[in-house]
């Protein structure tokens, strides 16, 4: 992996890669140069989590010509499809090298820790909801007891925008949660659930299930379960699963004719 | 392009958390928190995900600032001091060192608050102590 990195900064391939390095005793992001190829040697994968993607992305908003080269997991992987639909990032400019991800039914191996399924305190399963917990099971909840439930998640929120600050695919120059006219401001929890169902709703097509943002809330609000159900309902109508391609999404598709054919809910 | 994360510590409150600072060409461009830190465990509050903001702010003062003349003027750190330790003393002369309080901060270190308490008994000679979040 090291030989193909140097490789590629001295033939002029990337001028950058993003990877991670031990400072400090932290497995920390860092950016690789071609000034400093002997780094390489200190490059690891690291079990810690960060979305290189979205530093590709602010470094490549001021340096348009710039080739980034990046380690990706399987989440970066799909951030990054969406961010090239989106125009964030070109495609031409970035090279990645792909590692091992989370363990899973299906690699019993992986180099990152995530998807450890956590603790969940009783009080939580008994009036919350598991942050574990597939969609299908959410969904047995009779609405009145769901609405309570969900309800209970919101009202802890701190307002931090960690949820969205931390996400891959939130890029927009100016974010509807910090919209006056849309989201009352000044007090905390913030307005529940118009906060947490407005970014629910912008995930729709974008969220890639990379769990960062509930890895991040400090009140352990089951998003990534809600943002699965966006999600669905999007694979449902246009059968199109956010972060498998990077060519076309059907939520950027000009025109006035849908040629997709919409499904039945 | 020079890109580079510097690992620190949120100088906001007591608690501590471990933070991520992203410097693009050598200006602080963004705030992360430290996935593997003890304290936040890759949490961190408003105050935490913005603490770039206040070190690039257009409105941080650069140098200390007097009131002359019914207005804030630049000024030169011994003037600053002088003019402080002049009031002080001042005040002490008149009305006796209990007429001080010092408020101690949290976003200072532990070291410097014990120094700020130091300050109150030994020099200033009153128990006047407490803080900021009781003001
Ligand atoms: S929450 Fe919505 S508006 Fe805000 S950055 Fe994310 S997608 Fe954009
Ligand atoms: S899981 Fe959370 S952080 Fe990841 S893409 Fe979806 S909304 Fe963003
Ligand atoms: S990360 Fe959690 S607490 Fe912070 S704004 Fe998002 S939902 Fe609220
Ligand atoms: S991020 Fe918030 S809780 Fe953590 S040290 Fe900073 S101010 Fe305190």
């Amino acid at each position: 992996m090291q030989e193909q990195i140097k490789q590629w900064l001295e033939q002029g391939d990337i001028d950058i890669f993003l990877g991670y390095k031990m400072i400090q005793g932290h497995p920390l992001p860092y950016c690789f140069t071609k000034e400093n190829p002997d780094d390489l040697k200190d490059l690891i994968v690291g079990n810690a989590r960060y979305s290189l993607e979205k530093m590709a992305t602010k470094i490549a908003a001021e340096h348009k010509e710039l080739k980034i080269g990046l380690l990706t997991r399987d989440c970066n992987q799909r951030a990054l499809n969406v961010l090239y639909i989106w125009n964030q990032l070109n495609p031409e400019n970035i090279k990645t090298i792909g590692v091992n991800c989370c363990p899973s039914n299906l690699k019993e191996h992986g180099d990152c820790s995530y998807l450890e399924p956590e603790l969940i305190p009783p009080i939580k399963k008994m009036i919350g909801i598991d942050n574990n917990m597939q969609v299908k099971a959410a969904e047995q909840f009779n609405q009145k007891e769901r609405f309570n439930r969900w309800m209970y998640e919101f009202q802890k929120c701190i307002k931090c925008y960690g949820c969205r600050d931390i996400c891959p695919v939130c890029f927009c120059k100016e974010c509807s949660l910090e919209h006056t006219d849309l989201i009352a401001t000044g007090g905390i929890p913030p307005e529940v659930p118009i906060f947490h169902l407005v970014r629910a709703v912008h995930m729709g097509g974008r969220c890639i299930d990379c769990g960062l943002c509930e890895d991040a809330c400090p009140v352990d609000i089951p998003l990534r379960l809600l943002y699965r159900k966006v999600n669905e309902i999007v694979t449902d109508i246009f059968d199109y699963t956010t972060g498998t391609r990077a060519d076309q999404s059907p939520f950027n598709m000009l025109g006035e004719e849908v040629t997709l054919k919409p499904k039945p809910i | 392009m020079d890109f580079k994360i510097i690992p620190s510590t949120c100088s906001y409150c007591g608690t501590g958390c471990g933070v991520l600072f992203q410097v693009m060409d050598g200006r602080l461009v963004d705030t992360l928190p430290m996935k593997t830190h003890p304290v936040n465990q890759g949490r961190l509050c408003i105050k935490g995900w913005n603490l770039h903001e206040h070190v690039i702010s257009e409105k941080r003062l650069k140098s200390p600032l007097i009131k002359k003349d019914g207005e804030l003027q630049e000024t030169t750190w011994d003037e600053a001091i002088k003019t402080a330790a002049d009031g002080l003393k001042a005040v002490i002369k008149d009305h006796g060192p209990d007429s001080v309080a010092v408020l101690a901060s949290a976003k200072i270190t532990n070291e410097e608050n014990y120094l700020v308490q130091k300050f109150a008994r030994a020099v200033v000679g009153t128990n006047n102590v407490d803080h900021c979040a009781r003001l």
